[in-house]
């Protein structure tokens, strides 16, 4: 073999191989760099479906938390709507009856003025106020009370038509606006139908409630044009409906305006009464039915009005009693009794019980007892000289509260009267338990009984009850012998009444006394 | 003649009226179908939390319903509803339930819009319930 031409050879199968070799390490370089990227790519791949559960498990939670956000948000926007809307009902309807407001009602009356103004219409309006409503709550509590006025409430409501409405103005005032009537007398059908109605007996709490109410009655445009005046002048008709006997209606007119401004007059004038000392008080005899002699004297209070001359305690007592000027009425009137009678003491006229009216005021006021202490201090007088008439309803209100402050009464040694006995609500077991000296029967019974034989058995029904209690009986009202002979004839202890004697001033009680009538 | 109930009622009432004689068991299959759907989107509490505001207001008209929290257990999820529609009359059982979707729905197209809920529906009820209401849809 030639080396020259085998020498070319070999370099050439070197460099092949050489070559071969350069291929098979590029083709191997290549084949480990294809194995990188599919692991990169499976790594990749493996990453991002991890990262796709974690991106699905938190788009999940999010969308929770948006669903359970989204959902508390729709509950609280109801509660607000709710709460705007009970806000709104309380804001125009009473909480009581559920009956509407007198924001409501003033709203309303507006409304259905501008509507008859327009088409020439005429509307009425009825002021209601119970009768004695106060009797029943202060002889059965405020949650008996407050049972009646829903019981009223409702029946009014099946008085009237849809499109009437009815409100509680407060207290047992009920206002009914009938917007769009014919006649005046639509109004009186409508006030006679709730009157009726509401006479109906109310069980309530285990009682069988009788309550009448008196309704006054105003016409658009006739008695008015503008709602306030309207409701005034119902409201005036309604006071004179109450004047009329009660349990009836009145139709406004013009001259009761002028009770009206009276009523109004005897309030503003009442606060100055007292600092002008324009009371006085008037003493009427308590006579023992047997013997014929004074045994006790009732203090009753009388206004000496300096345009109007001396009034009766009906002329201002009432109105009293609602402005509150009852409590240093009936405290001056206290004081002044315990110095009479001390006065009479000390110049030896016989020794007499004096008796006083104890409002309702006067006995639920917290310095009852201290300032009547007080006042037998002042005055000398011995508590045993002194009485308090009080009324059922006085007493039976809140008896556990009554029962304490009578026992403190009796154990300062003041006696205590039941007044206008068998006109209110008495609890017999209350009767036997208080330390009650004397039943006063009312002088509406006593002046029936020898006419109206129901009457007659009501007041030997009471003079039996009261010798049974070993209390005294007191027979107010009476008027003539025939009444005397039938109180002898039922044994019971006293009279009082202008049959012995009307009430007299200190000065002529003092001539009775010393007379030893 | 025009309504304004949506296409969703009438499917319940359909899907409802299939099972005349097992109420409970139809509606519990019905209420497993959806939930997983939507507990795939919204997950357990977001279920929950629409299953609980879709009983509070079924309950107005069907107080026996309880707001009681769903069962923590996947497969009793249910129980204390079947419980109560097992104690109604059929056609009471029947309108409760169709109430209680319909209310369910209906928040849910609240919140997601009327496409979106369709399409859940109809994953969870089969194509029918899809095509239907589409259809439906395309009427109203």
């Amino acid at each position: 073999m030639d080396d020259k031409a085998a020498g070319p050879g070999r370099e050439k199968l070197a460099a092949a191989r050489e070559e071969a070799v350069g291929l098979r390490e590029k083709a191997a370089d290549a084949c480990a760099g294809t194995v990188d990227t599919r692991e990169r790519e499976i790594r990749a791949a493996g990453m991002t479906q991890g990262a796709s559960d974690d991106q699905i498990s938190m788009l999940r939670q999010a969308n929770a938390q948006l669903v359970i956000a989204t959902i508390e948000a729709h509950k609280l926007a109801e509660q607000v709507q709710t709460a705007k809307t009970e806000l709104e009902h309380l804001a125009h309807h009473d909480v009581l009856t559920g009956l509407p407001n007198r924001t409501l009602m003033n709203d309303r009356l507006a409304q259905a003025l501008a509507l008859a103004r327009r088409s020439g219409k005429q509307l009425a309006v009825l002021f209601m106020d119970l009768d004695r409503f106060k009797h029943i709550n202060d002889s059965l509590g405020h949650t008996v009370g407050d049972q009646l006025l829903q019981s009223v409430s409702q029946r009014l409501l099946g008085c009237v038509r849809q499109s009437d409405t009815i409100s509680r103005q407060g207290g047992d005032e009920f206002v009914t606006l009938l917007p769009d009537i014919d006649h005046p007398e639509d109004a009186a059908l409508s006030a006679q139908k709730m009157l009726m109605t509401i006479a109906l007996p109310h069980l309530i709490d285990q009682h069988d409630l009788h309550i009448g109410a008196s309704i006054g009655i105003s016409i658009y445009p006739e008695d008015g044009l503008d709602a306030e005046t309207l409701i005034k002048h119902a409201d005036t008709a309604m006071f004179h409906a109450k004047d009329n006997g009660r349990n009836t209606y009145a139709f406004f007119e013009q001259d009761m305006t002028a009770r009206a401004i009276a009523r109004q007059s005897i309030e503003a004038s009442l606060r100055l009464a007292l600092e002008r000392q324009e009371f006085v008080l008037y003493y009427q005899p308590k006579i023992n039915l047997l013997s014929g002699t004074i045994v006790g004297i009732e203090a009753l209070v009388r206004w000496q009005h300096p345009q109007r001359g001396l009034l009766e305690p009906a002329e201002f007592v009432p109105i009293a009693e609602d402005c509150g000027l009852i409590l240093p009425i009936g405290r001056w009137v206290l004081r002044e009794a315990c110095l009479q009678a001390r006065a009479w003491q000390d110049a030896g006229l016989p020794l007499i019980t004096i008796a006083v009216n104890t409002s309702a005021l006067e006995f639920r006021a917290g310095d009852f007892l201290e300032y009547l202490r007080a006042t037998l201090d002042e005055s000398r007088l011995e508590p045993c000289y002194l009485e308090l008439e009080l009324t059922e309803s006085i007493l039976m209100r809140d008896a556990a509260s009554a029962d304490s402050v009578l026992h403190s009464l009796a154990d300062l040694g003041v006696k205590l009267a039941v007044d206008d006995f068998g006109t209110g609500y008495s609890s017999l077991s209350y009767l036997r338990q208080f330390p009650i000296n004397t039943l006063k029967i009312d002088q509406s019974f006593v002046n029936e009984m020898t006419r109206n034989p129901d009457d007659a058995t009501i007041v030997s029904a009471v003079i039996s009850m009261g010798k049974s209690l070993r209390q005294r009986v007191i027979a107010e009202g009476v008027e003539t012998a025939e009444q005397v002979a039938f109180l002898l004839a039922q044994h019971c202890d006293e009279g009082q009444g202008y049959f012995f004697g009307r009430p007299v001033g200190a000065a002529a009680l003092a001539i009775l006394l010393q007379a030893g009538i | 003649m025009e309504t304004r109930d949506p296409p969703r009622r009438q499917l319940i009432e359909r899907l409802m009226a299939q099972h005349p004689e097992k109420v409970a068991d139809a509606a519990i299959d019905l209420w497993e179908q959806m939930a997983t759907q939507i507990i795939s989107i919204v997950g357990e509490d977001g279920f929950n939390s629409l299953y609980a505001r879709s009983v509070f207001l079924a309950q107005q008209t069907f107080p026996w319903l309880t707001a009681s929290s769903l069962s923590q257990q996947t497969d009793q999820r249910f129980a204390e509803l079947k419980k109560r529609l097992e104690g109604q009359t059929p056609s009471q059982a029947r309108e409760a339930n169709s109430l209680l979707l319909l209310t369910f729905t209906g928040i849910l197209a609240e919140l997601i819009g009327e496409p979106l809920t369709t399409r859940i529906l109809g994953s969870a009820w089969g194509d029918d319930a899809s095509t239907s209401t589409s259809k439906e849809f395309k009427h109203e």
